[in-house]
């Protein structure tokens, strides 16, 4: 009986070592929602729609690809920034992180995630590989924070089914997109009588970031160099206030859906609720599945092209991009090739995360004939060079984004005079920025 | 009395000992500590220096703390009443012992073993535009929908609808305990004398139920002014801050804006508030107990 004991506990010890032994642990969070009713077991990337798909399935397939890695996911959601300080400040942080361009020098800057270059180096992967846009979002102070992972906007979805119905398409089929406010304005009122719905499919409520990037986009449009010091917004300005006041009008005339948040608008969108859908190169892909589907209100009739240039100045978008960042921690020399690896994996496979709709962030994927022949991507390269980001060494980006959104969309609502708001917006992101 | 005091050992401490660590560590450690970090300009990850009452001046000073208090104190006036008085109401109604009252309790209490997301979610349900039950129900008999969670007023209002279903179980069954330990001669006096039920509500429930009715509301005020997940989910404090309560301004000063110093000075104010809450209760429920001697 003792020997059988001592043997079964040799055996269990034994396993244990082997088991740990064998599989390195990394654990990874991200947002991109969560999908696991069905991805959680799918490796066939190409199969995947979406962004939860596609990434889901890429871990899959990493894992099944290096059996010795046990990659431990962490669904948060997005953009999960207050956890991920939680957790940095209990020194709990998880070993890869997904972060957005406009946040890594928060975290850089106290020295809260590491760089990146010798994971790379290890792995074969040089910088040079990946756009100047994708690198340039992820260095500081000469080093890379992050892995790029791709560049996105904000673009104007298009169901073609509502702009036929309004008049609003050429006749090579291309819709009819405004190519100034007043046309913008012009073009929705004319669309609201053709077919009795919004123009516009926007996200005004519950959420503060879909105003920032409005008026991020416009105010680069206009030339307006609103950050001109990192360290203080200049939002008291006549751009800013043309700016609000247009986005005032598309409401008051009822040009745009009102009180739907980022879900409700992608469903109002997809159900024919309205003719444009403002919103980010993320839902491409879904929106194309959706636009595949016989019966749908986008049945045969979806495409998608960047903001319009509405303002003399210039073509500009603003644009951002996700990266995975290296939490500041100790990790044994297995998982930091583990990490390696799967960074190469990404990288490799950026193509696949393309199809979501986002821009690359590796240069090769450009080239890829499979990149060419995804539907609507030569309509939106040019974002490519008219994306701008704001100056990376502006910090706080997201709090500055939720101060902006509160603000104009009370002067949208008009809880708020247009003046109000920008005032107040403008000194509330001073006294943030002086106290950091 | 001198009895036990001479037979009192020191060693005897040793038996509160484990509660007294947890209290230590829990409450008493980041009550102070949190009280130390409100002197001080720091973020979430290090040391930070000493900025005197720079953090309270920077807090009284901000808009929009002063609207978060505006609004926690409006969410309170009209919650808490509205908790104790539907709370009271169910539990005179549902204080008998039939088998359908035994079900109703359940299904009034269920309500409050769901967690804060859950709750959320099917008020949003009910509230959001378009495909929202109210926004429906309001299209069917042809009155233009209100987009209660994006527009001033009616977003604090909704999240208030919210909290009072969700939270009702608890006073209700407070009251329920209470109106049971009402002797029945009262009752039974008061039948003798032909007394009206009104009467009988006014002058017997009522009144032997009072110190209950004021616990409860002083149970409820002290909940509601930590309100925020509610806040959060519904509306995310908006628009333009009308549904921000106090709890939600500390928890994006100290984590989305990182100003930690500041977050905690924010939140000794709201510990102030609920210390003199909390006070008016301990001063009740003491003479509770010299009227019972």
């Amino acid at each position: 009986m003792r020997r059988f004991l001592l043997s079964t506990a040799a055996l269990l010890a034994l396993t244990c070592a082997t088991s740990a032994q064998a599989q390195t642990k990394i654990e990874l969070q991200r947002f991109f929602g969560a999908c696991d009713a069905d991805y959680a077991t799918v490796t066939d990337v190409s199969k995947a729609v979406g962004e939860c798909g596609i990434i889901t399935s890429l871990v899959n397939k990493f894992e099944a690809d290096n059996p010795d890695i046990d990659v431990n996911v962490t669904t948060v959601e997005w953009p999960g920034y207050d956890q991920l300080n939680a957790q940095l400040a209990s020194g709990a942080a998880p070993d890869v992180v997904s972060m957005h361009y406009s946040a890594i020098s928060d975290y850089q800057s106290r020295g809260l995630i590491d760089p990146i270059d010798d994971v790379l180096s290890a792995q074969g992967i040089s910088p040079d590989s990946f756009t100047d846009a994708a690198r340039g979002g992820v260095t500081k102070e000469g080093q890379m924070f992050g892995l790029p992972f791709d560049n996105w906007t904000m673009l104007f979805h298009v169901n073609l089914n509502l702009m036929k119905q309004a008049g609003l398409v050429n006749a090579d089929g291309t819709p009819i997109l405004p190519a100034s406010a007043d046309e913008l304005i012009a073009q929705g009122k004319q669309f609201k009588e053709k077919t009795g719905k919004p123009y516009l499919v926007q996200i005004l409520a519950n959420e503060t970031a879909s105003y920032a990037r409005v008026l991020y986009t416009l105010l680069q449009q206009q030339n307006a160099d609103f950050f001109a010091d990192p360290a203080k917004i200049t939002l008291n300005t006549p751009e800013a206030k043309t700016i609000v006041e247009f986005m005032k009008k598309i409401k008051d005339e009822g040009l745009t859906t009102t009180g739907l948040d980022y879900a409700a608008a992608v469903t109002a969108f997809t159900n024919g609720d309205g003719g444009i859908a403002v919103n980010g190169t993320w839902l491409i892909g879904d929106f194309v599945a959706q636009s595949e589907k016989e019966g749908t209100p986008l049945a045969k009739g979806y495409t998608v092209y960047p903001v319009p240039q509405l303002y003399p100045g210039r073509d500009s978008t603003y644009a951002d991009g996700h990266s995975w960042v290296l939490p500041h921690k100790d990790r044994t020399p297995e998982q930091t090739e583990a990490v390696g690896k799967l960074f190469k994996f990404l990288a490799d496979n950026d193509f696949q995360w393309a199809r979501t709709g986002h821009l690359p962030a590796v240069k090769a994927v450009f080239d890829m004939p499979e990149f060419k022949s995804l539907p609507h991507r030569d309509n939106i390269a040019e974002i490519a060079q008219t994306g701008r980001s704001l100056p990376g060494a502006v910090q706080r980006q997201f709090a500055i984004q939720d101060i902006i959104g509160e603000e104009v969309g009370a002067a949208v609502n008009g809880d708020k005079t247009v003046d109000e708001a920008l005032s107040s917006a403008e000194s509330r992101i001073n006294d943030l920025l002086a106290n950091i | 009395m001198a009895e036990s005091y001479r037979r009192s050992q020191w060693s005897n401490g040793l038996f509160v000992l484990p509660y007294l660590s947890v209290f230590l560590v829990l409450l008493v450690f980041p009550l102070v500590w949190g009280a130390w970090l409100s002197l001080h300009k720091v973020d979430l990850f290090g040391p930070g220096r000493f900025v005197g009452f720079g953090n309270y001046a920077r807090v009284l000073a901000d808009p929009v703390f002063l609207q978060a208090l505006r609004n926690t104190i409006v969410f309170v006036v009209v919650s808490v009443p509205a908790l104790v008085a539907l709370g009271l109401f169910l539990a005179l109604a549902l204080n008998r012992t039939t088998r359908t009252t035994s079900f109703l309790r359940g299904l009034f209490f269920s309500s409050s073993v769901l967690s804060v997301t859950i709750v959320t979610l099917i008020w949003r349900f009910v509230f959001i535009p378009g495909d929202g039950l109210l926004a429906v129900a309001s299209e069917a008999f042809g009155v233009q929908p209100v987009n209660f969670l994006s527009t001033s007023g009616w977003s604090l209002f909704s999240v208030g609808v919210a909290t009072v279903w969700w939270c009702l179980g608890l006073p209700m069954m407070l009251f329920l305990a209470a109106l049971q330990q009402i002797p029945n001669d009262l009752y039974e006096a008061a039948a003798l004398d032909n007394a009206s039920p009104w009467r009988v509500l006014t002058r017997v429930t009522l009144p032997s139920i009072a110190r209950t009715i004021m616990l409860v509301t002083i149970i409820q005020i002290v909940m509601q002014f930590q309100l925020f997940g509610q806040a959060q989910l519904m509306t995310n404090g908006g628009p333009n801050g009308s549904s921000r309560p106090l709890v939600m301004y500390i928890y994006e000063v100290g984590f989305v804006r990182w100003d930690v110093g500041k977050a905690a000075a924010a939140s000794e104010f709201l510990f102030l508030i609920i210390l003199v809450a909390a006070m008016a209760q301990y001063i009740v429920s003491t003479r509770k107990s010299e009227a019972a001697e």
